[in-house]
């Protein structure tokens, strides 16, 4: 045995840092004569994303990323605008606009939302791949037939007093996702199993999570300050949109068709708002997944997957990453310049996890995996299925793998269903995944 | 579009209640990053700089510093028997100041996951050189992550030693 000596230290204080276009205009719905969509449902696609991607020398198109429209509309419901290829993501919460998408009218018209010194509220969030850094606004918002009253979102790259990136957001690494290009959308939706951006991490001063809110009076923004978690007014923290609800708040269910394994150039299917609130939102025979809850050590919304006799207990289904991630040191990775870390098995292979059930099971979660660097060198392909990467660098002494990621090919065929912590859906506590 | 912040920005005073809260904790210097590659002292600077309760453990390659951060989340820096920070890791709701963490090999975090044109991925942020290695993973709420320094790694240092962050 090891000696083990533990020796506590005094407390210091110190201190450092601190701190598009592709949107559709508004017009005049025209009306249809088919059926009328239900109010709790909204279509989602997978496309080549923001017609802005394309542009200029190095344009590209998305990959493997699901799209919906919303509508914000200036507090009262005037001054509207629809706005398209925002992405759908059930790893994140809140909702996050491209500054540039916005009208100015419509931008001048949002109330930024105002802190206890009278100055302005900013936010930084960060996502696996980067930051995102803006403002708090206030808009009416509407997907499909729901509404949300004077909901905080995040316009990423705002200007004025938010045009300077505090360090203490920079400097958790990544990109800046500030430009349409950079997060590859026109905004994100973030409609993950937490009720807001952050919870209890950032309603003490100071306090921080994946979200940082700021003081930002017009020299910039710095003193990191606490807001309070509500998913009604007067809220603070952005909410979960589907937690802000009034009705069909306990969580969705995204749907999507299945799709040709040499890939397609888009995809359609629907997210139904709501589990078990209405006709169309059942839980039926669908798998409910052992979900850690905000008491557990890393937090709400891990599953455990099991995967060549190893657990994976920090394991998550998301709609927001657009591949497979995970550890097997036996599949060929691709050679290509621009594939390192993909996997590129030369013919498709089965990948046979399983996941941990509510009921003490184990249910399948087996795909095909296809050659990444095949299906990313098709042009007007945005529709991948089983494109997977190995996420650690690939000379990690000994790899410790401890997560699978099931990403929106996970999606593909199948209705996923994400139900929200503190929220009762189908009958049963949220959080949970279930499909 | 925005700028980042340039370094010298850091100690500029804040405006308002946050200026008060500047000079309070200017005490301490702040003039080098700790963390990789930095001496196991630092390990106390990081300490202080996040607010962090902190326990050591000494094995028998290496000593292990846990930090608990306030929001819940945990800091690891593995030194050597030379006293030198060779491994990092996290976990928790938000990821750390990497910046702080990785010292000068943030510079190569970020050099090495900028936009190479083309298709792209959302990928985690990783470095694979043989000087130094990240890799990062989870999504908005859990974040993870562990860097090193091959080289100044002790032998019979594992992997498994490291844990899963």
């Amino acid at each position: 045995m090891k000696v083990w000596a533990l020796a506590a230290m005094l407390v210091m204080l110190a201190a450092c840092g601190g701190g598009g276009g592709g949107s559709s205009t508004t017009t005049t719905p025209t009306p249809t004569p088919v059926v009328t969509a239900a109010a709790n449902t909204a279509v989602i696609t997978v496309d080549a994303g923001p017609p802005a991607l394309a542009t200029g020398p190095n344009g590209f198109i998305s990959d493997n990323l699901a799209f919906v429209s919303v509508t914000l509309c200036a507090p009262g419901g005037s001054n509207c605008q629809t706005i398209d290829h925002v992405q759908v993501d059930t790893g994140s919460v809140g909702l996050r606009i491209e500054q540039s998408v916005l009208n100015p009218s419509l931008l001048a018209a949002l109330p930024t939302q105002g802190d206890a010194s009278g100055a302005q509220v900013g936010e930084c969030y960060q996502y696996v791949d980067g930051y995102a850094f803006g403002s708090v606004r206030d808009a009416d918002f509407q997907i499909g037939g729901e509404k949300v009253a004077g909901m905080p979102l995040q316009v990423i790259g705002d200007t004025g007093a938010f045009s300077t990136v505090p360090s203490s957001c920079s400097s958790s690494g990544g990109a800046n996702l500030n430009t349409v290009t950079a997060l590859g959308a026109n905004g994100v939706i973030g409609l993950g199993v937490t009720q807001t951006d952050c919870g209890a991490a950032c309603t003490v001063a100071g306090g921080s999570g994946a979200a940082i809110y700021y003081d930002c009076p017009a020299s910039g923004c710095g003193q990191v300050i606490a807001q309070a978690a509500s998913t009604t007014a007067p809220f603070q923290q952005l909410p979960n949109p589907i937690a802000a609800m009034g009705v069909d708040n306990n969580g969705l269910i995204i749907t999507l068709p299945a799709v040709s394994a040499s890939g397609q150039a888009s995809a359609t299917g629907k997210i139904f708002f709501g589990i078990g609130t209405q006709s169309n939102n059942a839980l039926g025979s669908a798998t409910v997944l052992a979900t850690t809850d905000e008491t557990a050590r890393d937090g709400s919304g891990l599953i455990t997957a099991t995967y060549m006799g190893q657990s994976l207990p920090d394991s998550f289904l998301d709609s927001g990453s657009n591949l497979y991630l995970f550890v097997d040191s036996t599949i060929p990775t691709c050679t290509g310049a621009n594939f390192t870390g993909y996997y590129c098995p030369s013919a498709p292979i089965q990948i046979s996890p399983t996941i941990l059930a509510e009921n003490g099971g184990a249910v399948s979660a087996a795909f095909q995996l296809n050659n990444a660097q095949t299906l990313l060198s098709l042009s007007n392909t945005s529709v991948l299925p089983g494109v997977g990467a190995n996420p650690t660098a690939q000379n990690l002494m000994n790899a410790y793998p401890s997560s699978f990621d099931f990403g929106l090919p996970f999606f593909y065929g199948r209705s996923i269903y994400t139900a929200i912590e503190g929220r009762t859906a189908g009958g049963l506590a949220g959080p949970f995944f279930a499909y | 579009m925005q700028a980042e912040a340039p370094e010298t920005r850091r100690h500029r005073p804040l405006a308002g209640l946050g200026l008060a809260i500047t000079l309070a904790f200017s005490v301490t210097p702040c003039s080098s990053w700790a963390g990789l590659g930095q001496p196991f002292e630092s390990v106390k600077t990081d300490r202080a700089r996040m607010s962090a309760r902190m326990a050591s453990i000494a094995m028998a390659t290496h000593t292990v510093s846990a930090l608990t951060l306030a929001n819940g989340g945990v800091v690891k820096e593995f030194s050597n028997r030379s006293g030198m920070v060779f491994a990092v890791s996290w976990r928790g709701p938000g990821r750390p100041d990497l910046q702080q963490l990785l010292g000068g090999g943030f510079d190569t975090l970020q050099a090495d996951n900028v936009d190479r044109g083309g298709r792209r991925m959302r990928a985690p942020l990783k470095v694979d050189r043989s000087d130094l290695v990240v890799h990062t993973g989870g999504h908005p709420g859990a974040f993870w992550g562990v860097a090193y320094l091959p080289q100044q790694t002790p032998s019979g240092f594992s992997g498994a030693d490291l844990g899963s962050p």
